[in-house]
């Protein structure tokens, strides 16, 4: 008897290939976007971990200057004054390749004498015949990786060329070094030279820090030491902030491709249930003639499992090809936001297409379940009335909106109680979707109803039976939308996310970019006031704004340090805690403000303190408030140019920004700046604008993987809207007959199934609307703010909004013309006898 | 009686499925406003026959005219148009369209004809009227017994006022009672309404009433004597 069954579910599908292979790649592409993703994320997880790996070794604690940099005296004094100390300073730089100049790379200085217990070659080792004595006394000698030289054609002993600070210094490789980690996993390593030469290189006589293993006696006595600008930071400290940002842009992935796993999941749950609901009158006929329900139920799950099966294994071996691209633009999009290395790909963890098996199959099982049972427990007449069908299906479409306020309520008291948590942030945005689904199934009746006058009036008798169609065939229509819902309400909410964002970091640099031309210095050197005073006499100049950037290590993570003298238009801040008048008391030098994400990571409110570390020691410096900064996600202090001197005694000047009169030729005032600054100085001179699109260009890279999920989101929602809608067309065969026994033109059967499968497809469009403006809200609202910090306003632009309603009609008229030719080309006597 | 005032044309008609010969050479004539049976044993060629009449299908050889017209030429736009204006179905398992009402299926055929809606619910009301069925046009077909479906279906089929009613086992899905009930109806609205009405059945019942008789074997067809 089972075998029978399973060979009328095997002739089901085979009769009907397109709905085969539409469900197949329904449940294949949402397979694909989760394996994808996930696999995506492992890669960056591990590369990530390999690098810190790399770079710390067995690093206990760094002693870090302000500005990145810590004065070599400092080592020497920690030498001299903690004794026996196991100490390694470091000098790290990202240089440029000579030949390659897109490509850049880390240049180490490390004194090799006292890298054995460090990093020391448990990341990587020196090369056979490697002389390390000719890597101290050589000048310009380094040590680079094997297959760098390889890349560049050299061989050991070769010489190269490094950019650095815009002129091509040679080095020399006198040996290789080799990672110890698997050839074919882990980042690049650096190229290795001796501190002193790696110092000559950068033009540098600091050191970027120390690495230090100490316990926690010897870090107290460090401590004591209060050694003159420098900060004792816990290795991990060092990388928490950085760790927790990676990981919230994982979760944050992660979740989008959950996102788009539930559109797949909903989808399939639409195809299994139709696939299940077109057979009940099969059903029923099976029960009546003695088929257990056990049986019944056995047969549908185990068609599922053979389906799920087939189509998991598709969607994994479609998502390694997908992970391949989704790699690079991860890897690249986490470089863009944290880190300037460069990182490449790693072979990822098995576990993760087990994992992706497991999830395509549950799915497709808990997909096909609930119809499954459905079948199994209804009457064999319920079963095969279809009348009876449609009774209960719209008593269901009843009963779910009565379902739709405990979920609510869930969802509701998930996001409220989630406070800081991204994953039950996620798990409230789910029961904001299902809640939406629960309602689907009544607003598409309802939708039907009202549209009849409006589809008979352009449509004429074809509008009026195909609003009519989509109302009454609850059981076929309703569940079908929901799914359609959701899957464009997500590229709907997705592409609403991406354009506030956008609006909002527009918004941000017009307010924060107030100068017209910003004037930098490039490598290791810096203005001072009389290049301000200078640009400041400039004819046409209405004055100007000073910058000193340095990254302050502090115990819990790095903070940038912007100190600003404003220009003439103000400090350019959209305060987000404390208003106005904290900008007013920053002026007076109360306090210093902190980015929003500073005070969302650090939990910061105006009349906390923030401790820093200063010239003099560490000091707690008042919280006024915060503002709006989408720099960075690692967190900015800002305070006047003047109280960071006080504290820091340091006059030096990273940036100007110069004011220019309404009526000035900005041309005579930039070769005036010029003259300033002489022929050949480093200086770069850009303007506002050039500023902003570059912004906006990095913005757009950045937001490119969530770009491509939307996109993905939107194929697994055109393919499933297009299964699901053609599934339904394809089934009214015999009702498209009788009407053209009856004397309905080709014509009118063409506008009846294009109709029906249009308002389908619009009703999922529209339904998508409320419900992708309610997911942008919260991705913007709950899940950005809580995984970088970021608030943003929501910006209801229409382009996506438009985009979801063209995307679920186009796809439901594209699914609408095969059914629509085929209704006519096949013999009404053939389909009227197949009955 | 004159071929020349003939309704339904048959002239040579085959109709073949793959080597399988459902009809071979198959003349017929029938005139306006008779009531013709065609009887046969099943998968004998009658719902063939009544496709073919109907322009459902195209014969594989032969000719078939309706009201002089032959339906050779017509294209699929053409056949419809046809259909439209001068023929009414009665089907077995009724197929009346499950998402309209009772009223609706009814006015159905005359708002494909660009009947107005007042027209329609006019004449949808006198025919359900005419059929016992006054009170059921708000209902939906789900709603109705087999008998009440099959009446809704004659009178869908004799609203738009056809030359021609097909019905193919119009009983076939019905008690005996009920299938009485419903034959005397579909004859005596037809014979009202002026109608031509072509029926293929089992029932022998039926032979008493009807003008001419045809019988299908071995893929021909025979008129049976009066």
């Amino acid at each position: 008897m089972n075998g029978l069954l399973a060979r009328s579910g095997l002739r089901f599908y085979w009769r009907r290939p397109w709905q085969l292979c539409l469900a197949v790649s329904g449940i294949a592409l949402g397979v694909a976007v989760y394996v994808g993703v996930d696999l995506a994320n492992d890669s960056a997880r591990r590369a990530f971990q390999l690098t810190s790996d790399l770079v710390t070794g067995s690093t206990t604690h760094h002693l870090m200057g302000t500005g990145g940099e810590i004065a070599d005296s400092v080592y020497r004094t920690l030498r001299m004054e903690h004794g026996p100390v196991r100490a390694a300073p470091v000098i790290e730089a990202e240089v440029r390749l000579g030949r390659l100049p897109d490509r850049v790379v880390t240049l180490m200085g490390v004194d090799p004498l006292e890298e054995s217990g460090f990093r020391g070659f448990s990341g990587f080792v020196p090369g056979r015949g490697t002389d390390l004595t000719r890597l101290i006394v050589e000048p310009g000698a380094v040590l680079a990786p094997a297959p760098l030289l390889e890349e560049l054609g050299l061989e050991a002993g070769s010489e190269f060329g490094l950019l650095i600070g815009g002129e091509t210094r040679t080095v020399r490789a006198v040996g290789t070094v080799l990672e110890t980690s698997s050839a074919d996993e882990g980042p690049t390593a650096p190229i290795i030279a001796d501190i002193a030469t790696a110092q000559e290189l950068l033009g540098r006589t600091s050191l970027s820090r120390v690495d230090l293993i100490l316990d926690e006696a010897e870090a107290e006595r460090v401590r004591a030491l209060g050694l003159p600008n420098a900060t004792l930071v816990p290795a991990e400290g060092r990388n928490a902030a950085f760790d927790e940002l990676a990981r919230a842009f994982r979760i944050n992935l992660t979740a989008l491709s959950l996102l788009a796993l539930l559109v797949g999941v909903f989808l399939i749950y639409a195809t299994m249930s139709f696939a299940v609901v077109q057979r009940r009158g099969t059903f029923g006929v099976l029960r009546a003639i003695g088929v257990s329900r056990r049986q019944l139920l056995t047969g549908v799950l185990g068609e599922a499992l053979v389906l799920g099966t087939l189509a998991t294994t598709a969607g994994i071996l479609l998502g390694q090809q997908l992970a391949e691209g989704l790699v690079d633009l991860v890897l690249r999009t986490i470089g863009d936001l944290y880190f300037e290395s460069s990182v490449s790909a790693v072979t990822p963890s098995p576990t993760i297409y087990w994992r992706g098996f497991a999830m395509g199959l549950g799915m497709t099982l808990l997909a096909a379940a609930t119809p499954a049972l459905d079948a199994a427990r209804s009457t064999p007449y319920t079963a095969m009335s279809r009348a009876a069908l449609e009774r209960s299906t719209r008593l269901l479409a009843l009963r779910a909106n009565w379902l739709a306020l405990p979920a609510a309520a869930v969802a509701a008291t998930l996001l409220l109680v989630s406070s800081r948590s991204l994953v039950l942030a996620f798990a409230g945005l789910f029961f904001v979707i299902a809640t939406g689904a629960l309602l689907v199934p009544s607003a598409t009746r309802l939708l039907g109803r009202l549209a009849e006058p409006l589809a008979e009036r352009g449509f004429g008798i074809s509008g009026s039976l195909a609003a009519r169609g989509m109302a009454a065939s609850l059981s076929r229509t309703g569940v079908a939308t929901a799914a359609l819902s959701v899957a464009v309400a997500t590229v709907v909410g997705i592409g609403l996310m991406i354009s506030s964002f956008r609006i909002s970091v527009e918004e941000w640099l017009t307010g924060t970019l107030t100068a017209d031309i910003y004037v930098n210095i490039d490598g290791e050197q810096f203005f001072d006031d009389s290049h301000r005073d200078a640009l400041s006499a400039i004819p046409g100049v209405r004055g100007s704004s000073q910058t000193r950037f340095v990254p302050l290590p502090t115990a819990a993570g790095e903070v940038g340090l912007r100190a600003l003298n404003p220009g003439p238009d103000g400090w350019g801040l959209r305060m987000t805690a404390g208003g106005t008048e904290a900008v007013e008391r920053l002026e007076s030098a109360e306090g210093v403000l902190v980015s929003e994400p500073l005070a969302f990571n650090r939990q910061l409110q105006p009349g906390d303190d923030l401790i820093l570390p200063t010239a003099s020691g560490e000091q707690a410096f008042p919280v006024l408030g915060a503002f709006r900064d989408y720099s960075s996600n690692g967190g900015t202090v800002l305070m006047p140019l003047s109280v960071y001197r006080s504290h820091w005694a340091d006059n030096d000047i990273n940036g100007i920004g110069v004011y220019l009169d309404d009526e000035t030729d900005r041309e005579i005032v930039l070769e005036e700046m010029r003259r300033v600054f002489g022929a050949g100085a480093p200086v770069r001179f850009r303007s506002n604008e050039f500023i902003r699109e570059r912004s906006m260009m990095i913005f757009d890279r950045t937001f490119r993987i969530t770009e491509v999920l939307r996109i993905l989101a939107g194929a697994v929602a055109f393919l499933g809207l297009a299964s699901a809608v053609m599934s339904i067309e394809l089934e009214r065969g015999r009702e498209l007959a009788v009407l053209r026994a009856l004397g309905l033109r080709p014509r009118q059967v063409r506008a009846l199934t294009l109709a029906q499968t249009g308002l389908l497809g619009l009703a999922a469009g529209l339904f998508a609307i409320p419900l992708g403006i309610v997911m942008a809200a919260l991705l913007i609202q709950v899940i950005n703010v809580r995984s970088f910090g970021w608030s943003m306003d929501l910006e209801i632009a229409s382009q996506p909004l438009a985009l979801g309603v063209v995307l679920a009609l186009s796809a439901a008229l594209l699914a609408g013309i095969y059914p629509a030719v085929r209704a006519v080309r096949v013999g009404v006597a053939g389909q009227l006898r197949e009955e | 009686m004159s071929t020349a005032e003939a309704q339904i044309r048959l002239t040579a008609v085959n109709k073949t499925y793959g080597a399988h010969a459902v009809l071979e050479e198959c003349n017929l004539s029938i005139q306006a406003g008779e009531f013709v049976v065609v009887v046969g044993r099943s998968g004998s060629g009658k719902s063939t026959l009544l496709n073919l009449i109907g322009g459902l299908d195209r014969p594989t050889a032969g000719v078939v005219e309706l009201l002089g017209q032959s339906l050779a030429g017509l294209t699929e736009d053409e056949l419809s148009r046809v259909r439209c204006r001068r023929l009414g179905f009665v089907f077995q398992f009724f197929n009346l369209i499950p998402t309209l009402t009772v009223q609706e299926n009814v006015r159905l055929p005359m708002a494909l004809n660009g009947a107005s809606k007042a027209q329609g619910i006019r004449r949808a009301d006198l025919l359900l009227r005419e059929l016992g069925l006054d009170e059921c046009g708000s209902r939906f077909p789900e709603e109705l017994s087999g008998g009440e479906q099959q009446r809704v279906a004659i009178a869908r089929a004799l609203s738009h006022r056809p030359n021609i009613v097909l019905a193919d086992e119009p009983t076939g899905n019905l008690d005996l009672e009920t299938a009485e009930e419903v034959l005397a109806l579909l004859e005596q609205t037809c014979r009202r309404h002026g109608a031509t009405l072509v029926m293929a059945t089992h029932s022998r019942e039926v032979l008493g009433t009807a003008d001419r008789v045809f019988t299908i074997r071995a893929a021909r067809i025979h008129e049976e004597p009066p």
